[in-house]
């Protein structure tokens, strides 16, 4: 196969894996309303778990140590790594979630996750340290006799129907009554608590379905690259999946592929195959970061609402029921109806 | 019982450099009601210029330096929060999105520092002089100063909020920006001077982070983020004098831990601090209503 298709599917992988993580990252950030600058701490122990899952029991000479060792087949792995980085997600948010607004939660997550990194790029015994796992077995290469240049293709198209049944079930969820009440409390937590909705519960819920999207988007991350280390989860990733989602349009579903598109692919695979300047290494790669930085503050300034806008969604109620004054909506009203999703 | 004296000496100079760091963030919080997420890449600037000052062609002395970072830094916040914060604060009201553009700008100006200065660790040229014994603690000449600079910079913020026009402004702004306007202070002009301080105390804290520390790097700052969190909200969010005890009570507790811990995890101890804090009382020690 020749590089440059090759490379196409690498960059086709890593759309889907951050269509993911944009999914999960969107219904805590733009559905629930709940500012996670910790979000790439739970694709990391999603990665990790997943790889020490499916790793086998550490040699004694190959310098790696790490917890579990369990040599799990691929799919439960990854699973595991889904749940364990929404365990991780149910523990910061009983510790926090009620006692915190918006900004002092951003900033206990902030800190979270650089404590997380801090400790794991420390503790050596838990998933070795700063050099991380390595040669986590490639799913089914064994069994289907893949090599490395079989298993990109194949494993891109893994990845692509686990990120078209995780977009299923995302928008079932953005339109169920669940999905209705995060952004009413997104929109409005006083109103809506003040109509019986338990907040703490449905942020909780966001928080965690969120967090279980992160964790398989790591788990898949590490079964693709084989290696996952501290170095690619730095905090300003976070930023990275933000920015996807903003760009992509907030509370959009569809958008996200196209977020997942410009920022994650457009702004940093592709820089890193740029040669660098002689005798400014890394420089291109610091550009590209703050190309995103400005990127997003533009988009937040001129298109709010991200490419692709929400859509307002309209109860099926005719619009005398639901009070809405006639000529406040566009022409589809009193009838439209929200599953054009 | 020696290390003990040894780590609460240097626990004080960490306070020392915390509570000018934390005061700084605390200060503009209280008058823009925003958390400024790019406040550990201001202490870089701030570090940075003032490094480039003392080891560059002009040789200038640490503590010049350190007041010429800091004054630079003091003007770029004032510049950004004219042209970027306060237009956006102003644009949108939900907080979200002022939170996200102080994100957005912390990953800018982490990348630009790196662009500009490199990411080597890199050191001052002070003169490593051999500490010496003050009481049953020991110190080195700059850290004492550090400390000085620290203890003189509480008092004058003291006296500013107490007995200046200024700093009573600013206490009346904290409290409620709109009857502040309306009983005639000039808001814009408060705001703007609230910025100066707060970026001429995050390059002064870089500095003096960067000295006690004997390295900066692009992240140093980002990576103290979190400790000078853990100082402000067992203080209380937005309490000035809140933040001064926490940054005291987070410094020596994060050194002495290091006598029983690992110290590699010596900082992560503020976490622990912080959740403890936000478990038993999470306004803080000194709790200002409505405002967590």
């Amino acid at each position: 196969m020749s590089p440059l298709v090759y490379y196409l599917f690498t960059l086709a992988f890593f759309v889907f894996a951050y269509c993911i993580l944009g999914w999960g990252l969107n219904l805590q950030f733009g559905e629930g309303g709940i500012l996670n600058f910790a979000y790439i701490g739970f694709v990391a122990i999603g990665a990790y778990v997943t790889g020490a899952l499916s790793l086998g029991k550490p040699q004694a000479g190959s310098g790696q140590t790490y917890i579990f060792g369990l040599s799990l087949p691929f799919p439960i792995g990854l699973i595991l790594g889904g749940l364990a980085a929404c365990v991780f997600a149910l523990l910061v948010a009983v510790l926090t979630f009620r006692r915190l607004r918006t900004d002092y939660l951003a900033m206990v997550l902030i800190s979270l996750s650089l404590v997380l990194y801090d400790v794991i790029n420390n503790f050596v015994p838990l998933f070795n340290g700063a050099d991380g796992l390595t040669n986590v077995p490639e799913p089914f290469a064994d069994t289907l006799g893949l090599d490395p240049n079989t298993f990109v293709p194949f494993f891109a198209g893994v990845t692509l129907v686990i990120a078209l049944i995780m977009w299923w079930l995302m928008s079932r969820i953005t339109r169920s009554p669940l999905g209705r009440t995060l952004r009413a409390t997104r929109d409005d937590p006083e109103a809506a608590s003040a109509l019986g909705k338990n907040v703490f519960r449905y942020q909780l819920t966001a928080m965690l379905i969120g967090s279980f999207y992160a964790g398989i988007g790591g788990g898949l991350i590490i079964e693709f690259a084989g290696a996952f280390n501290t170095s690619a989860w730095l905090p300003g990733e976070t930023f990275l999946i933000f920015a996807a989602v903003i760009v992509g349009g907030v509370g959009n579903n569809k958008g996200m592929i196209l977020g997942a598109l410009i920022v994650p692919v457009l702004f940093t695979q592709l820089p890193k195959f740029i040669p660098d300047i002689p005798g400014h290494p890394g420089l291109i790669l610091n550009i590209a970061a703050m190309a995103i930085g400005v990127l997003l503050m533009f988009v937040l300034w001129f298109r709010p609402q991200g490419v692709i806008p929400e859509k307002k969604r309209f109860s099926r109620l005719p619009a005398v029921l639901v009070g809405r004054r006639s000529g406040s909506t566009q022409q589809s009203a009193p009838l439209s109806t929200e599953d054009t999703l | 019982m020696t290390e003990l004296f040894l780590a609460i000496g240097f626990g004080l100079v960490i306070a020392s450099v915390l509570a000018l760091s934390a005061v700084g963030l605390s200060l503009q919080f209280g008058i823009t009601n925003y958390i400024n997420f790019a406040y550990g890449d201001f202490m870089a600037v701030g570090a940075y210029i003032a490094w480039t000052l003392n080891t560059g062609p002009m040789h200038w002395n640490i503590w010049v330096s350190m007041i010429a970072g800091g004054v630079s830094v003091g003007i770029l916040a004032v510049l950004l929060n004219r042209f970027l914060l306060a237009p956006f604060a102003r644009k949108f009201q939900k907080l979200f999105y002022i939170l996200i553009v102080t994100f957005g700008l912390s990953l800018v100006l982490l990348n630009l520092v790196s662009s500009v200065w490199g990411t080597e660790v890199q050191r001052y040229s002070i003169s490593n002089e051999s500490p010496f014994h003050v009481g049953p603690f020991l110190f080195t000449i700059d850290e004492l100063v550090v400390v000085a600079i620290a203890i003189v910079a509480m008092l004058l913020i003291h006296f500013m909020l107490t007995r200046t026009r200024l700093g009573k402004s600013m206490r009346a702004m904290s409290d409620n920006s709109t009857l502040a306007m309306t009983s005639g202070i000039d808001t814009g002009r408060i705001t703007t001077l609230t910025w100066f301080l707060s970026g001429l105390l995050a390059g002064i804290g870089g500095t003096v982070l960067g000295i006690t520390q004997a390295s900066i790097t692009p992240g140093s700052g980002e990576t103290f983020l979190f400790v000078i969190f853990a100082a402000v909200i067992v203080g209380g969010v937005g309490s000035i004098y809140g933040a001064m005890v926490g940054a005291v009570i987070v410094g020596l507790a994060t050194e002495v831990a290091a006598l029983f811990i690992d110290p590699s995890y010596k900082l992560d101890i503020a976490f622990a601090i912080l959740i403890l804090a936000l478990l038993f009382r999470p306004n803080g020690l000194f709790a200002r209503p409505g405002k967590a």
